[in-house]
């Protein structure tokens, strides 16, 4: 074979573009997060099952001591509308009542700062909380007009405000729900921290979160709050048009665990979803948040497979596909 | 001895009367910090009572030497409720410095979807929005888009001051009444051009991925303030009496009720039975000030429209 010499040029571009990639991959590994994580998934066919049970022992396999600490529930609560499942469902937030107080935390309550809505609690009254936990006003807090104190570190705008009562507690459990999200592909138990920003200083809808870019906050306000837990409320999920206008899902597990990553990488596959296409856990997984690499999730309880179930994809996500 | 049932109004506030933090404001909740919202709110149900001046002499610390107000003590970002302290300051026929340089604050802030970048990205088709960027609205911290309660807000505001500039009490430059004429036609415009197609709004958006989206109690009734004295918003009071009877929330019933009063509309009775009310200051303030014989006038605007469109 005979090589001229402009042959060299695409040929030695090739062979640097390989090296530097070799490079950039022999240093990400490098600097990969060492272990696993633990994530559980329990299977609950209905919110009728004893939740707290099988709450309980998703928490136990993931080896979680809440002993003496100030816990936060922080559910999905969002939007009301009877023809779908928006929020995550009362049953689930009761039983995490129950087995945060039964662990021996010293404190549980409950906040939530929706996004688009203002009056909290009449929310709360639709989604049937106010009704349903027992003595719900002095438990909850409405994270949108909640004292807060300034945070720095967080994107490129350095200093963000926080609600207080997420700031002083010990143990953040993100109660999210199984949902696909028009915008981000999915919403768990990371995209649940939205509700953490208050309105009071952001506004309704909380504009700024989507100028700094929906991964990018996603990402920063996973790492403002390390000390978490998720229960991702996967008994019936939203699939379609989440995170408001989909439609249900019935898929009959929790999952839960302490790497809030490594839970929404495993959710992903139960849905069919690539969390390798999330932009979100891809940029986790860049920045060692979490393990979202399959082979660096520990699977407690049932396997993937035997509760995978496709949830359907708007056009524009269709790509997002689990092979 | 008789005991005479206390008002509805008259509760509401007492209740306000008794939730005012030493330093003259309100949280948002009973044991909280002080907040500019329910403050001004507050301030309003109580108006002429010396309550609503220790609230106010506490509201002008808050104030920037921009002009604009910051939402409490402890946040240190200029915000939307500036809109708010220029209403309560006119409704307590307060003027000056103070209040000047909030008014010229409004009118140098608007939402950033209608700077020229965005409306040229717009134009090439590579991103689509359900939204008229030639239009500017106002939003709720400087620096982010305009969305429908931060722009009905400061809309009653300056419409309040263009009322206050044709009675010759703020010495109006030419200049600046064209400069506010042009704002309160371009955020009337857009509070229009965002309205869901039930005849309602939400927080600002019509519909996302070409799927409309629904509105909500609160700030459709908040946008029918921001839009007194403008024709055409028959469907949008029709949504808001079928509402104001059927919503679960005192947040949005408030609203809703103030907006129908000013729009000179029945108000219906509540169809649900009421639930037990929320331990939530700033709506106990705005229901004060829903009561028939509250102070709903406060956010009044009746002659001010007119003169825009002429």
């Amino acid at each position: 074979m005979n090589l001229k010499r402009r042959d060299f040029v695409p040929i030695a571009a090739a062979g640097l573009f390989a090296s530097y990639a070799g490079v950039e991959s022999w240093r990400k590994n490098a600097r990969r997060l060492p272990g696993t994580s633990a994530v559980a998934i329990v299977k609950a066919a209905a919110y009728s099952d004893d939740l707290a049970s099988r709450m309980l022992e998703g928490i136990r396999a993931c080896g979680l001591d809440v002993k003496g600490q100030r816990v936060l529930l922080k559910p999905n609560l969002v939007e009301f509308d009877s023809a779908t499942c928006i929020n995550t469902d009362v049953s689930v937030v009761a039983a995490a009542y129950e087995v945060f107080k039964s662990l021996g935390a010293s404190e549980v309550l409950i906040g939530e700062g929706p996004g688009h809505r203002r009056d909290t609690y009449a929310i709360a009254e639709m989604a049937r909380y106010r009704g349903e936990l027992s003595g719900f006003d002095d438990l909850f807090v409405d994270l949108n007009r909640d004292d807060v104190s300034p945070v720095e570190g967080f994107a490129d705008r350095g200093r963000i405000y926080l609600p207080n009562t997420a700031l002083r507690a010990d143990l953040i459990v993100s109660l999210a729900k199984m949902k696909t999200h028009h915008w981000a592909g999915t919403t768990l138990s990371m995209k649940n921290y939205f509700g953490l920003v208050p309105g009071s200083v952001y506004g309704w809808p909380k504009n700024e979160l989507h100028l700094v870019g929906i991964p990018t906050s996603i990402v920063e306000l996973t790492r403002l709050f390390p000390r978490s837990f998720a229960i991702v409320d996967g008994i019936v999920g939203m699939e379609g048009n989440g995170p408001i206008q989909g439609t249900p899902k019935p898929v009959g597990v929790l999952v839960m665990g302490r790497d809030l990553p490594a839970v929404d990488a495993t959710c992903c596959r139960i849905m069919g979803i690539d969390p390798g296409k999330i932009e979100y856990l891809q940029m986790a997984d860049d920045q060692n948040l979490g393990h979202v690499d399959e082979s660096r999730v520990e699977q407690r309880g049932e396997p993937i497979a035997a509760v995978r179930t496709n949830f359907q994809l708007i056009p524009a996500f269709h790509s997002l596909r689990l092979a | 001895m008789i005991h005479v049932a206390e008002s509805y109004l008259g509760a509401r506030l007492k209740a306000l009367r008794r939730a005012q933090n030493p330093d003259g404001g309100w949280a948002y909740f009973p044991g909280k910090r002080s907040w500019l919202e329910p403050t001004v709110y507050a301030a309003l149900a109580l108006a002429g009572e010396p309550a609503a001046d220790r609230a106010w002499s506490l509201l002008q610390g808050w104030q920037g030497a921009d002009g604009s107000w910051r939402p409490s003590r402890d946040v240190a970002i200029e915000n939307f409720g500036t809109a708010l302290c220029v209403t309560l300051a006119l409704s307590q026929n307060r003027s000056g410095g103070g209040v000047n340089k909030a008014v010229n604050w409004l009118l140098g802030t608007a939402g950033t979807e209608s700077s020229w970048m965005n409306r040229l990205v717009t134009r090439t088709g590579i991103v689509e929005l359900d939204r008229d960027l030639s239009l500017k609205g106002w939003p709720w911290k400087p620096g982010t888009s305009s969305w429908v309660e931060p722009t009905a807000h400061a809309l009653v505001a300056l419409k309040k001051v263009l009322a206050l500039k044709k009675a010759a009490k703020l010495a109006p430059r030419a200049e600046m009444l064209e400069t506010l004429r042009e704002r309160v036609r371009m955020g009337e415009a857009q509070l229009l051009d965002v309205r869901c197609t039930d005849g309602g709004w939400n927080y600002g958006n019509r519909s996302v991925r070409k799927v409309d989206l629904p509105a909500y109690p609160e700030t459709t009734g908040i946008a029918l303030v921001g839009l007194q004295g403008h024709s055409g918003l028959g469907p949008s009071l029709d949504y808001a009496a079928r509402e104001a009877a059927q919503t679960r929330s005192p947040l949005g019933r408030a609203w809703l009720t103030i907006a129908l009063r000013l729009h000179d509309a029945s108000v219906p009775s509540p169809s649900s039975s009421s639930t037990t009310p929320p331990p939530d200051l700033q709506i106990l303030a705005l229901e004060a000030l829903a009561a028939p014989e509250g102070n709903f006038k406060a956010f009044e605007t009746p002659v001010v429209s007119e003169g825009v469109r002429g």
